[in-house]
């Protein structure tokens, strides 16, 4: 008799609850004026939880972690799990940010590999990627090691090479293609703005990329440096080991995992460097290419914002945006597994 | 036990407010989302805005945002006047529009009037769209914007009107008469004279163009080319956008046309040209360091910017060998009325109001510096270059925007590339011809 009760009050708050949020969910997709959805629906979500709580089980602590979990994991999913999940759906379907009408399976794929544009913008962001990332680190680290040996005001040095980095993107970018353009031309009379020459312009991009993220890199570096342990650089200091053993011999393998992380953070940002590329060229200039006229600058974050936006594909975009989470969650992951085991070798 | 509850009880309710709260906002801001739940079917529910359901107030999106102030207070004037709250929200300065408005229909917070820009525009918008053939305006303007069967669907506030724009004060000086700018020889010879007299007329070139084409491909790939899609032809004419929707060029034409490009960048100030921005570009005309700049009657309210004193007006981009004596002019975009809003008859009261009553005329005319395109509008325009091109649209010498039919983006992802590397000198004009004839091919095909 006691059973039976208890398995009422069981299941009956989930049958309840159940029944009320499939209530909620109808009103919210097909009667939208109606005020009631929303506590039918968080009403029901919570009897569903109090009928689970009543379940018997030892599982009572999980569930109330659970709980208050939920408000993150909620926004986690709602931001950034749910879109990506229905990013990859519409990469099959040609939608163009309303509706889709039809499911055109790999033909977004298959099309994206024969545009050239698509194919330079992939080159040309590989080639920026190792340029970046080597020109970043070792300025980034020549600024650290200047910033902890000690020299006069290496607070103010510290501080000012960082602030860059606090400026947004897309300012930064108007204002250095004011300098390309203006103040550079002005210096030296009769030349032509930088931005002009395919190849100057992407080392323009290049030159404000590394000013811009040296600094933020730098901070890392500093922190590794100063972490590697007294007693060791005192000893190594004792056996008569100058400034560049000391640098080559202790600090580097010391301070291998802070490589490890700057060379993932300078990777992944170089590969996905939008506002730069936006604010100082937009693509821009052109260049030749067999008889055809490409953008010499657009890297592929810009390309998938012009697919999507400026031509209006949203189906195509979505399809090159998932290519470019695969090659960068590949690339990122193998570097950060070879770094890993270099780590332990140092 | 009763532990366990009590702190079960509590993170439960957090979890509702938390949900609630998204509810609750979605109910009365009528701007954040829906509710959490049904964030995953909103783009394709049937919607409607919560907004609305509460007050009767109808919601404007504006693609304009110099015309914000002024249309605001027109509003408040025509809800003194009958009562119904008008409200605008002006988008503009690099906003993508047509992006903010799918965050709007998705959301399900659609505006009862909306704004949109041409055919590419209308082919993603159209299935919202509200008959308006038969309101009282649709009758006295060329202007509105017709869809495939021929109704009206497009709302026209304004016309807007480019060519090449000459400071009147140097063409007198340089004893040139700004009729004779017709042809390409009577821009040939008008670009030899002022070149001579450069020194005393203290210019430092003769045009103001700008051909980059990361930030200028507007300028080139749109309104100059818009020229060969449409400079001379009847209105209506589609022969040369008809083509192009196909992938092709009229080589004869297109030719023509390259000759009048190398004629205007040879002409033209070298840095600006090819790195020079829209404010460069305007500062050196604005300046009176050049002659012409290929811009159109938008550039009047920047004008007192830089305390222009010369006399200008515009002049057609005649780049044929016969006589071409208009300039492209139409409508930039277009309001339409949200199909599924439950005000259509406030908007289309509203839009009467707006088009034909002379306080509407004296909105769009005098306080937003634009010309009307009603010809029962008796109000007239007192800024230069509005008043140079009220001459052509009186005179029936107008051509019209072909352009705005190009497949979208053409301009930044095709035609303005191959205008920088003309510009820039790297192709000479079969080049030019040629690979404007495969970038246009190309964009079609894909």
């Amino acid at each position: 008799m006691e059973g039976k009760a208890k398995k009422i009050t069981t299941y009956l708050p989930a049958a309840i609850g159940a029944a009320m949020v499939c209530c909620g969910l109808y009103f919210d997709f097909y009667n939208r004026d109606f005020w009631g959805r929303g506590p039918l629906l968080a009403g029901g979500l919570l009897l569903l939880v109090i009928s689970l709580y009543l379940v018997p089980g030892k599982k009572h602590r999980v569930i109330v972690n659970g709980l208050f979990l939920l408000p993150l994991i909620g926004a986690f999913f709602i931001t950034v799990l749910i879109p990506f999940i229905f990013g990859i759906f519409y990469s099959f379907t040609d939608w163009n940010g309303i509706k889709f009408t039809q499911f055109v399976g790999l033909k977004n794929y298959g099309q994206m590999f024969h545009a050239p544009d698509y194919l330079y913008s992939l080159l040309i962001t590989f080639l920026f990627t190792v340029f970046n990332m080597v020109s970043v680190n070792i300025a980034a680290f020549f600024l650290a090691i200047l910033c902890t040996s000690g020299v006069k005001g290496r607070n103010f040095y510290r501080a000012s090479f960082f602030l860059p980095n606090l400026i947004g993107g897309i300012v930064l970018g108007y204002v250095w293609q004011f300098i390309f353009n203006k103040v550079f031309t002005s210096l030296v009379a009769g030349s032509v703005s930088m931005l002009t020459s395919p190849n100057l312009a992407f080392f323009a991009i290049l030159i404000v990329s590394t000013w811009q993220y040296a600094g933020y890199i730098m901070m890392i570096y500093v922190t590794g440096l100063q972490g590697v342990p007294r007693d060791i650089l005192e000893a190594s200091a004792v056996d008569g080991a100058g400034a560049l053993k000391t640098l080559l011999h202790i600090k580097l393998p010391m301070i291998a995992n802070t490589f490890t992380v700057c060379i993932f953070l300078t990777l992944v940002n170089s590969f996905k460097q939008f506002d730069l590329n936006y604010a100082i060229t937009n693509g821009a200039p052109s260049r030749i290419l067999g008889a055809k006229a490409v953008a010499s600058t657009e890297f592929l974050a810009l390309n998938i914002y012009n697919t999507a936006i400026a031509r209006n594909r949203y189906a195509e975009g979505q399809t090159k945006a998932v290519v470019f989470f695969l090659i960068l969650a590949a690339v990122s992951l193998t570097q950060v597994s070879i770094s890993k085991k270099r780590e332990v070798e140092l | 036990m009763k532990k366990h509850l009590w702190v079960m009880a509590m993170a439960g309710a957090a979890a509702v407010l938390s949900l609630a709260g998204c509810g609750t906002s979605a109910q009365s801001g009528g701007t954040a989302a829906s509710s959490a739940g049904s964030q995953s079917a909103d783009s394709k529910a049937e919607s409607q805005s919560q907004a609305k359901s509460g007050g009767q107030a109808i919601r404007i999106v504006n693609g304009k945002i110099e015309i914000d102030e002024p249309l605001k207070a027109f509003a408040k004037k025509y809800q003194e006047k009958t009562g119904q709250e008008v409200v605008i929200e002006s988008l503009g300065g690099g906003v993508d529009i047509n992006g903010t408005m799918k965050g709007y229909l998705a959301a399900g917070n659609m505006p009862d009037l909306f704004v949109f820009g041409g055919e590419g525009d209308y082919q993603t918008w159209k299935d919202y769209m509200t008959d308006l053939s038969g309101e009282e305006w649709a009758s006295q303007t060329e202007f509105g914007f017709k869809s495939e069967d021929g109704k009206t669907v497009g709302f026209p506030y304004a016309v807007e009107g480019y060519g090449i724009t000459y400071n009147k004060d140097v063409l007198k000086a340089a004893g040139i008469d700004p009729a004779s700018l017709t042809t390409y020889d009577g821009f040939k010879k008008a670009f030899e004279a002022i070149d001579q007299k450069k020194g005393e007329l203290g210019l430092s070139a003769v045009c103001s163009v700008a051909a980059e084409s990361g930030q200028m491909y507007w300028s080139t790939g749109n309104h100059l080319f818009g020229y060969y899609l449409s400079g001379g032809l009847k209105r209506g004419d589609t022969t040369y956008i008809d083509q192009l929707k196909s992938g092709k060029t009229d080589t004869e034409r297109l030719g023509q046309f390259a000759d009048f490009m190398k004629l205007l960048f040879d002409y033209s100030d070298k840095n600006t040209l090819i790195s020079g921005t829209y404010d460069d570009q305007l500062a050196l005309w604005a300046q009176g360091k050049t002659a012409f700049i290929t811009q159109g009657n938008w550039i009047d309210p920047s004008l007192p910017d830089y305390s222009v004193k010369f006399e200008c007006g515009i002049a057609p981009l005649a780049f044929t060998k016969e006589e071409m004596k208009g300039v492209l002019a139409d409508c930039p975009s277009w309001w339409a009325v949200y199909n599924k809003g439950t005000n259509i008859d406030a908007c289309k009261a509203f839009l009467k109001e707006l088009a034909l009553t002379e306080e509407g005329q004296e909105c769009l005319v005098t306080d937003c510096g634009m010309i009307s395109p009603y010809t029962t509008c008796k109000v007239s325009p007192k800024t230069p270059l509005a008043m140079s091109l009220k001459t052509y649209v009186d005179a029936g010498n107008t051509y019209s925007w072909q352009w705005t039919k190009m497949p979208e983006g053409i301009s930044m992802n095709a035609t303005g590339k191959v205008f920088e590397l003309y510009a820039k000198g790297e192709i000479d004009k079969d080049g030019f011809v040629n690979m404007m004839q495969t970038a246009i091919a190309d964009y079609v095909k894909k």
